[in-house]
Parts: C-alpha cells; sequence; structure tokens
C-alpha cells in the first residue's frame, strides 16, 4: 500500500525519488533470466521494500508498467521458457485463486513451467500455506519453508525455492547510504538562494539546515552518523530489525521535527515563525532521533523511536557528565570541556537562557515547574552530548554511561567489531564473562574466571544458590574443554566445548546486548534493581543445557559415576579471596 | 452427572463446601505442601501395590509415617553447630555431647536414642556440613512454619511423613497444612486416564527409592525406627470423571517428557497443579450457578503504566473470586424454587419439615442448636452458617493459590489481578509446546486449554461486547512476546512471526 501511493506522490509532485542500491536485486533478476530459475519468496518485516522489490524485478524483465498498477493481485509474465507469476502481496490473495498455492508447490518440487516470485511478511506466508487444503506436496513445502524461516536459511535441498528474508539486511550497513542519498539530494539546491540558510545572525538562522548539515557533517567528522550506526548495529544485535521505511522515517523526522510545528513537521514556511519565537533550540536534531517532537503516543507507538528510546539516552548519565552540564562553567577543572561541547555550539548548546536558567537553578531560587524545565534541558543536553563528543574526549567522557547500557560501546567494538576483523577478543572480557556466568549459575558471589563452575541446589538446578557441585568446565583449552567468543552467522556467540568427540556438540549462547549487559554488571557486583530479572531466567536455562549436556557426554563416554556403596557429595564455599573450593563429603552406605 | 456419594465415615458439621468442591481444597495448604501429601498418599498405596487404584470411589486409606528421627535431627537442632564450634577438633567429644542433648530434647519421641549416627559418618564435622546442606533444600526454604511442618525435598520414600503437631513427647495429626488438598489431587489423578504413565515417571525418580540423596537421607534415620503405620481415611472427590482430571495428567506427562535436569521438574509441576486446581474449582462454581460460559482469565502481562487491561484484569479476578460466594448462596438459597421447599411451606408443621429437609439435604449436624422460629429463617440461619464457614478457608483457595502459583498479583496497583509471573510463564511453555510453536498459536492454546485471554485475537467476544480495544490486547500480546523472547523462550522472525520454544528439546545456538 505504502509503495504505491508513493509512487503516485513521487508522479504527482515531480520529485526525484530517493534510491538506494538494494542488496538482493541484480541477484534477483540474474535467476530469473536463467533457463532454471527458482521460484523465490520475499519475507521480511513491513517497510523492508517487498513491494519495491517485486516491482523492480518486474519492470526489469520487460513487465509492463501500466499493467502493474492494474490491481490484480496475481500478474503473470512470459520468460524464457517460464512463466513468472509474480504475487506482490500474498495476504490479497482471494479464496478463489488459492489454487495457485497448489501450483506454486507443484513448482517448487517438479519443473511444471512455471515460477514464482512471492512477497508476504512470515506470519501471513505460513498462515496462507498451513491453512489450505493441504494435499502432500503443499504439506511438504509448507514445512519446508518453516525449516527455513526458523533455522535462518535460504535454501533447502531438493527445493527449487529460494527464500530472502529481507529481515537480515543490516540496518546499520543501510543507514549510511540512505543518509548520503538525502543529503545530496538535488531538492537542496533549491535552498541556495535563501537568505535564513546561514544567516549571520544566529537566531535567524534555518534550524532544517542546520539540521541538515549536522547529520552530513564535515570531512572526517561524522561523529552524529557514526553513533546513530552504533545504536542501529546494537539493536541488530540485539535481534531488533529495523526496515528501511523506518530509517526513511528517522531521516525525515530528524531534519524536520519540531514539536510546535504543523504535524510536527517544519516546512519552510514555518521557519521565520519559530525564530521569532525563539524555539529554535526545540528543533534540535538531538531531541529529534528521540522523537521528543512528538507526542508521547505517537512516540511510543512508532516502531524507530520507541526503539531508540530504549537505550535511555537522557535520563541515565554519571556523576563527571552531570558535574559538565552543571558545574562546567564554573570549575576550572571542567570549564574546557564545558567550552568546547556546550557553550561553543550557539545554536543547540549552551544558549542564554540556558545559562539563566543553569544560574537560578543553583542558586535555588526555583519553583518546581522552574526546576523541571531545567531537567528537561539537561535531558536534551545529555542526547546531545552523546552524539557529539569525538573521537579525542571519549575515554573521559564515557558517552555509553548515558545509556542503559554501559558495556554497549565496549561490546560493538572490542567484541562484534574485534570479531568482524578477525581479530580475538581481549581475555580480560571473557575473564569478566566467566565470572558473571559463575555468579549466577552458583548464586555466590566468586570471582573465579578459570573455569565454569556448574552446580545444583541438590534437589534443583535452578535454585538461587546451588551448592552441590556438579562438574566444571575448563576455559583454557583443556581435553577438548574450552570457553571462547566467536561470529556465528555474523553475531558475536560464547562457545562451551565439553568434548574433542564430534557426536557431543558444544552449547552456545548468542551474546546479544542485554545478555552481554547482564552478565557483565553481575560481575562487577553493580546490578541496578531495575535491571530485568527476566535474563537471569535466560542465562538459568543457559546453565540447563550445559547440565544436559554433559549429562550426555557423561553417557557417550560410558561414565557411571553412580557407585552404589559409597556417595561423595562436594559442598562449594567460598574463601576470603572470593574464590570457591570445595569441601567433599564422603558417605558410606552399607 | 451423578455426584457420587458421601462416604459414610466422614464427619462434618454440614455437607456443602464438600458437596461442591470435595474434601477439602485448603487455602492454607500452599501448592507445594499439596504435592508433598500427595506424594505421602502415592508412596503408601504404591507400597501395597495399590497405586491410583481406587477399588471403589472415595474409599481411600493409607499409611503415613512420622520419622522423628529424622525431622529432629533436621529441624529441632539448635545446638549442632554450637557444639561442632566449642568442640573443635575433638570429634569424640563432639558426638557425645550432640546425642545427649539430642537425646533429652527430641520432640514427639518417647524413648530416644542417636548414638546409630556415630558409625555412620566419618566425622562430626560431616555430619553437619550433610544437616546443613539437607536443610537447604527445605521445602520452600524460609518460612516461619513450626519444625513439625518443615518438609525436605521429596528425593525418595524415606523423605516423606506426614504433617504433625509435635506436644512434648506425644505427636498428633491436627490436619493444619495436610489438610487432604493432597488427597484430592491423588484422587484427581487416580481418575485420569494418564495415570500409569505418571506413575511410571514417579516410580524411576522417586519412590524406588535409589536416588542417592535419598540413601543419605535414609542413613539419618535408625534401621529399627517403629512406625506407628497409623491408617489415614482419605478425602472426598465428588465426580468420577472429569476432563479436567484429564487435562491436568495431560501437563504432567507434558512436562516429564520435557527431560530437565536433577529434579527440576518439580517447581513447574507444583505451579501447572495450582493452576489447574483453580480452574477445577472455579468450574464447580460455575456448575452450581449453572453457569455454562467457559472459565476466563483475562492476564496483564505486567505494563510499566497503567493500562486498560489492568482493570479488565482486576474485574476478572474479582469476577472469579466471587463465583465461590455465589455458588454457596445458589446452592443453599437455590433450595426455595424446588418443588420439594414448595411441600415444606404448605406443610402442617413447616419449620419441622423444613429442618427435615435441611438436615436430609446438607447433612447439617448442628440443627438442634438453630436459633430461627420459621421455615425461612432456618434456611437463612442455615445460610450464614455455611457462608461463615465457606469464608474460613474455601473461599480463599482462588486467591491465596493464585498468589502462590504466580497467577494473581498486587504489583503496582492496589488491586488484585492475574498477572503472571516469570516462573509460572517457564512453566506453560514448558508443558504446552513440545518442540516449537507460533506464538499466536500458543495464545490460542493457552486460551482453549485454560481459558487465558492475553492478545486480540483471543478477546474477540469481550471486544464484540465493546469491553475493550483491539490495541490494548494487542500490545498485551507484544509485552509477553518480548518477555518470553528475553527469558530465551522465544525466537522472533519478523515483526509478524514468532515462535515459542522448549528450551530444553532444541539444541543450537540461543
Amino acid at each position: 500500500m505504502y509503495d504505491e501511493s508513493i509512487q503516485r506522490t513521487i508522479d504527482k509532485k515531480g520529485i526525484a525519488p530517493i534510491k538506494v542500491e538494494p542488496q538482493y536485486l541484480s541477484e534477483l533478476i540474474a535467476n530469473f533470466k536463467t533457463s532454471y530459475p527458482s521460484s523465490v519468496i520475499l519475507t521480511g518485516t513491513a517497510g523492508d521494500g517487498k513491494t519495491y522489490y517485486c516491482r523492480e524485478v518486474w519492470l526489469a524483465l520487460g513487465g509492463d508498467k501500466e499493467e502493474w498498477d492494474n490491481g490484480e493481485t496475481i500478474k503473470i509474465l512470459q520468460l524464457k521458457e517460464h512463466s513468472l507469476y509474480v504475487i506482490k502481496d500474498l495476504s490479497e490473495l482471494s479464496e478463489d485463486n488459492r489454487y495457485i498455492i497448489n501450483e506454486m508447490a507443484e513448482s517448487i518440487k517438479q519443473d511444471n513451467g512455471k515460477v514464482f516470485l512471492v512477497a508476504a511478511n512470515d506470519g501471513q506466508l505460513l498462515e496462507k500455506w498451513k491453512n489450505i487444503e493441504c494435499n502432500y506436496i503443499v504439506s511438504e513445502v509448507a514445512d519446508c519453508i518453516e525449516d527455513l524461516l526458523v533455522s535462518e536459511q535460504q535454501q533447502k535441498e531438493g527445493y527449487n525455492l529460494q527464500l530472502i528474508n529481507l529481515s537480515r539486511t543490516n540496518s546499520a550497513k543501510v543507514f549510511p547510504k540512505i543518509v548520503k542519498s538525502v543529503v545530496s539530494h538535488p531538492g537542496w539546491d533549491e535552498c541556495h538562494n535563501c537568505s535564513l540558510k546561514e544567516n549571520e545572525s544566529v537566531e535567524k538562522r534555518c534550524p532544517i539546515w542546520e539540521n541538515k548539515k549536522r547529520l552530513e557533517g564535515s570531512g572526517n567528522e561524522k561523529v552524529l552518523l557514526d553513533r546513530l550506526v552504533d545504536l542501529l548495529e546494537l539493536c541488530e544485535l540485539n535481534e531488533v530489525h529495523i526496515p528501511i521505511r523506518q530509517l526513511l522515517l528517522l531521516i525525515s523526522n530528524m531534519i524536520l521535527g519540531h514539536p510546535d510545528a504543523r504535524d510536527k513537521l517544519m516546512s519552510c514556511g514555518q521557519v521565520p515563525k519559530i525564530s521569532e519565537n525563539r524555539s529554535v533550540s526545540s528543533a534540535s536534531i538531538y531531541r529529534n532521533i528521540f522523537g521528543e517532537n512528538l507526542s508521547e503516543r505517537r512516540r511510543e507507538t512508532t516502531d524507530i523511536f520507541s526503539t531508540l528510546n530504549r537505550f535511555g539516552i537522557g535520563t541515565e548519565s554519571n556523576n563527571f557528565i552531570d558535574n559538565i552540564l552543571i558545574f562546567g562553567e564554573d570549575d576550572p577543572e571542567l570549564t574546557d570541556l564545558f567550552k568546547k561541547y556546550m557553550t561553543s555550539d550557539e545554536f543547540y548548546g549552551a544558549d542564554e537562557t540556558f545559562k539563566a536558567e543553569q544560574k537560578s537553578y543553583l542558586e535555588g531560587e526555583v519553583s518546581k515547574e522552574e526546576s523541571d524545565r531545567f531537567l528537561n534541558r539537561l535531558r536534551s543536553q545529555r542526547q546531545r552530548l552523546f552524539f557529539t563528543v569525538n573521537a579525542i574526549d571519549i575515554e573521559e567522557i564515557q558517552i555509553w554511561d548515558l545509556t542503559s547500557f554501559k558495556y554497549a560501546g565496549e561490546f560493538l567494538e572490542k567484541v562484534h567489531r574485534q570479531l568482524e576483523n578477525g581479530k580475538r577478543v581481549q581475555p580480560k572480557i571473557l575473564t569478566r564473562l566467566v565470572k558473571g556466568i559463575n555468579r549466577i549459575s552458583t548464586g555466590l558471589l566468586t570471582k573465579d574466571s578459570d573455569v565454569i563452575y556448574l552446580s545444583t541446589s541438590g534437589s534443583h538446578s535452578q535454585s538461587k544458590i546451588s551448592r552441590v557441585f556438579e562438574s566444571e568446565i575448563s576455559v583454557r583449552p583443556n581435553r577438548g574443554e574450552s570457553v571462547d567468543i566467536n561470529l556465528e552467522n555474523g553475531k558475536p556467540v560464547l562457545i562451551v566445548k565439553i568434548s574433542l568427540s564430534d557426536e557431543i556438540d558444544h552449547v552456545s549462547l548468542k551474546l546479544h546486548l542485554v545478555r552481554y549487559e547482564f552478565i557483565s554488571r553481575v560481575a562487577e557486583g553493580e546490578l541496578p534493581g531495575s535491571f530485568s530479572r527476566e535474563c537471569y531466567e535466560d542465562l538459568l536455562a543457559f546453565k540447563s543445557r550445559l547440565l544436559n549436556q554433559l549429562e550426555y557426554r557423561k553417557k557417550i563416554e560410558g561414565v557411571y559415576e553412580t557407585d552404589p556403596d559409597r556417595m561423595v557429595l562436594e559442598l562449594l564455599r567460598i574463601n576470603n579471596e572470593g574464590m570457591l573450593y570445595r569441601r567433599t563429603v564422603e558417605v558410606e552406605f552399607e | 452427572m451423578e455426584k457420587l456419594p458421601r462416604p459414610k465415615k466422614m464427619d462434618s458439621s454440614m455437607w456443602v463446601d464438600e458437596a461442591i468442591w470435595g474434601h477439602r481444597l485448603y487455602d492454607e495448604q500452599t501448592p507445594w505442601l499439596c504435592i508433598m501429601e500427595f506424594l505421602n498418599v502415592l508412596q503408601s498405596e504404591n507400597q501395597n501395590g495399590r497405586a491410583f487404584k481406587e477399588g471403589n470411589f472415595n474409599t481411600l486409606r493409607y499409611t503415613t509415617y512420622p520419622r522423628m528421627y529424622l525431622r529432629n535431627i533436621l529441624f529441632n537442632n539448635p545446638q549442632m553447630e554450637l557444639i561442632e564450634k566449642n568442640f573443635r577438633n575433638d570429634n569424640h567429644s563432639q558426638w557425645n555431647k550432640w546425642i545427649d542433648e539430642m537425646n533429652k530434647n527430641s520432640g514427639g519421641m518417647n524413648v530416644v536414642d542417636y548414638s546409630y549416627l556415630k558409625k555412620r559418618f566419618t566425622s562430626f564435622q560431616d555430619f553437619v556440613e550433610i544437616i546443613n546442606f539437607l536443610r537447604s533444600s527445605t521445602i520452600e526454604g524460609e518460612n516461619n512454619k513450626r519444625w513439625s511442618s518443615q518438609f525436605i525435598f521429596p528425593y525418595g520414600p524415606d523423605c516423606l511423613y506426614e504433617d504433625l503437631r509435635v506436644t512434648g513427647t506425644s505427636i498428633s495429626n491436627d490436619r493444619r497444612f495436610f489438610a487432604r488438598t493432597g488427597e484430592i489431587l491423588y484422587l484427581m489423578l487416580s481418575r485420569s486416564h494418564k495415570k500409569d504413565e505418571i506413575l511410571g515417571y514417579l516410580s524411576n525418580k522417586i519412590l524406588d527409592g535409589k536416588s542417592s540423596f535419598n540413601r543419605l537421607v535414609a542413613l539419618l534415620q535408625p534401621d529399627d525406627e517403629q512406625f506407628d503405620g497409623e491408617k489415614r481415611e482419605g478425602g472426598y472427590l465428588p465426580y468420577s470423571n472429569l476432563p479436567e482430571y484429564d487435562l491436568l495428567s495431560d501437563d504432567w506427562i507434558n512436562l516429564f517428557n520435557c527431560n530437565m535436569p536433577k529434579y527440576d521438574v518439580f517447581p513447574h509441576l507444583v505451579n501447572i497443579t495450582g493452576l489447574h486446581m483453580i480452574i477445577y474449582s472455579l468450574n464447580r462454581s460455575k456448575e452450581v450457578l449453572n453457569n455454562l460460559n467457559n472459565t476466563t482469565f483475562i492476564l496483564e502481562i505486567i505494563a510499566p503504566q497503567k493500562t486498560i487491561i489492568r482493570d479488565l484484569a482486576s474485574d476478572s479476578y474479582s469476577h472469579n473470586n466471587n463465583l465461590s460466594k455465589q455458588a454457596i448462596e445458589e446452592y443453599i438459597l437455590g433450595i426455595k424454587n424446588t418443588e420439594e421447599w414448595d411441600k415444606v411451606i404448605t406443610s402442617g408443621d413447616p419449620y419441622e419439615a423444613a429442618r427435615d429437609l435441611i438436615v436430609r439435604r446438607f447433612s447439617w449436624r448442628d440443627d438442634d442448636k438453630a436459633k430461627a422460629t420459621s421455615a425461612e429463617g432456618l434456611l437463612d440461619e442455615f445460610f450464614k452458617k455455611a457462608s461463615v464457614r465457606h469464608k474460613q478457608h474455601v473461599q480463599n483457595f482462588h486467591r491465596v493459590w493464585g498468589r502462590e502459583i504466580g497467577l494473581v498479583s498486587k504489583r503496582s496497583s492496589r488491586r488484585l489481578r492475574y498477572a503472571p509471573t516469570d516462573s509460572l510463564l517457564k512453566a506453560l511453555v514448558l508443558s504446552n509446546v513440545e518442540s516449537k510453536m507460533e506464538f499466536q498459536e500458543f495464545l490460542d492454546r493457552l486460551y482453549t486449554k485454560y481459558g487465558f485471554i492475553i492478545g486480540d485475537r483471543q478477546a474477540e467476544a469481550l471486544l464484540e461486547t465493546g469491553q475493550a480495544d483491539m490495541e490494548a490486547f494487542s500490545e498485551n500480546a507484544v509485552r509477553l512476546e518480548e518477555r518470553l523472547s528475553s527469558m530465551g523462550l522465544l525466537k522472533r522472525l519478523s515483526d509478524a512471526c514468532a515462535y515459542v520454544e522448549n528450551p530444553f528439546v532444541k539444541v543450537g545456538i540461543r
């Protein structure tokens, strides 16, 4: 639906569309040009560009534009040796047309002269395939589709089908391309003669242009863009996919957002009024990133903003940063940073209003309302700081403390990107993770990090404190045991190997942001009460899997420890250095 | 369906709650203790070759064990650690001092001698370690119940004993925490279709007594401990056959099939059993009220802010919570709409006729102490008495058990409502998802099986009556999806498709 109305708008207004080379397009077109094309199912989240792909393939293969717009659900195009059936939205398929599913299933199992290009979100896809009156082939293909979806694979042997999940497109990689396409769009040329563009007087300058400039960055200074890419990358690592439509929405709101504007988005005509009302600071691109120009309800219901707001940027902080913001002007040790990051930004930084409010706040001569207003400004400044602190100061100003995930920066740079560059993760990080896992697994405040301890309470493995030692797994490689962090499917995974034998699988734990943060914080003993308990359950499930796998190892290796005449109970204790040791108690059964 | 007759020997001042729900659902017996009582019954019947075999309905008679040595050692033994410290490095004195102390101060036994322990353990210190460890697996951890109501984990038959009251050297069974809810559970499972499979599993896990922890516990008890072997008369369960029994047994088997390590299945078993018992109790109320609608629960998946779902979940809770009270009213006062009552009113002596009828119908024992003077008055008086009795325990069952299993919560609100905890959610996943299940299908399963309303599709009936908007319910479902995902129980493919996964089944990357 979106794609169609956008096409109409483009035609009507005569604007050049924003174009980004789509990842799979050439591959798709090539597929249908061969003599043995395979059918393709495109799935993905709403806004990933499914319809766009279908249309582009249609046109590239010589399909007619008018026919595309004629409203038929199923469109047919003659290829070299096959008829191509394009269904751009499977959910539009009416009852009468359900037979087409049978034909498609057939074409996937054996060449029947037909080939398909079908787009659907995966929920509808399965529903359509599973609810149909089943013949054998349909249900077989339906199972294949389900397998491909769940196992994140593209193809399966014996089926002439490719399942392309557009949700696996990495938004962090696409985003800079879209930004480039937006900021270099020819439409900006019309601003050349605008008097507000770079007006001498700061108050009169156009916030739209200012925001565009900041998004674009200058030369190598692209802090804002880099940091946004960081956030998007973290979302992807956290298994939250952001479709292209949401990225476009984000960019337009970043540039145009203003709470007082009509529809909350500024147009050129409204700019003079905004300057007049001295409310340019409300157009701050740093606030707009989080949708602060929108109503709370709108913000929460728009995916991209609710996702970005989960980082808590603006509400989280540390003492050092807040000291710069509040006392920086008068504190000789902080004043340099205050100047560099606050007063130097005449537009969105510490302007006169900020300074005046700051002064009254510090002198305590404010009403509740005024102090709230100042705290709100602080929030905006923290958001701005997150997107402006450059590489030189990043060690001193710990910008990730401005988010709910203080280990996020480390996770991204020293784990994910480190691995992507083919390097190993530093031992100290692995040590910390193992320590955290040991604390969760045993419920004891241990510092051990050479082995993973597995213990139970005797009765259950999931109890808060588990003192009965079951087993340990060496972190350094030792007789097939080892613990390491590697990339799997492009994502960091903690891999626990427990045997040299191929028969015994390793146990792995995907390290996404929340888990990484949770384990790290447990290891450092600073888990805030607000942090979700759900993660704890999650890690206990990991422990269960380890225990099960060790049980399996015992079986395979033929070690049956149950000596009918004796019981050895090893109870974990902790010494003054915080290290675990085992106290062994033996009991003889007569 | 025909109700089973009241067992002759069962003593009770009236037969109202019992007739509707059985004898009995007891609020103060927590779900864990219900399972413990159940295991006691099962163990005893199993020993006599009668496990889950009922013969005539409601004629259960089983033996219980006091195991007073074990319980004194574990839970009435305050001097142990002190003695260990005071006589450090002197194993001999430690033992002697402690045995001396225990021989003097044990409760519930007449002739006492603990000296058998000395030769069974390498050292007193080891003994202390073992006792401390076993204590750490006490059921419901840090509770403040009396020592004779503390239970260790059921590793095997040697860990099973009944709840008792101890006065000096004598013991009595006061049914304080083993109040027959476990017997009810036993009867339910005896009448379910998977009873043999359940017995098979529990035999291997617990009843055969082979686990080393069970043998360890046995080691703490003297060989020649005399059990009174007192027989207990079992409870009463009104129906010979109900779908609720089968659903309960299905879930037990589903949980067993997960093959969790160690005894991890037990906490889930407790929660799921609690849930089925609550549904059973609500369904019985509805039956009396002739309410043919399915029992439903609107569940709030806790949201950071107050939502419309929170109110609906509270309303749904209060509605269900009032059902048992209404059932009592209908059960007693509903008699006025019968021909029998018409006869009473028109008879020569309505008061006596009413008294006859009430005594016959409800087995009222204290009819001679009644103060009322008219037929109507007598019925009202009886109703008030029955209500007061109902209020003491059965009426609280839904609330207390709901909170115990993590279905009912007060979190960030003053009103109670249905808002499941993580552990209940996990139990639900484990007992419903064999390997993987599409999320909407999972919601649907919870609805058809338990009457849980979480997402918009399940709320359709409510939406038709204009009680809530679609969006609120679909957001509720999204919250569940997110929560399951962070618990490692759900895999999301895109915004439209997610799979709930049983973590014990599939090995792979998580």
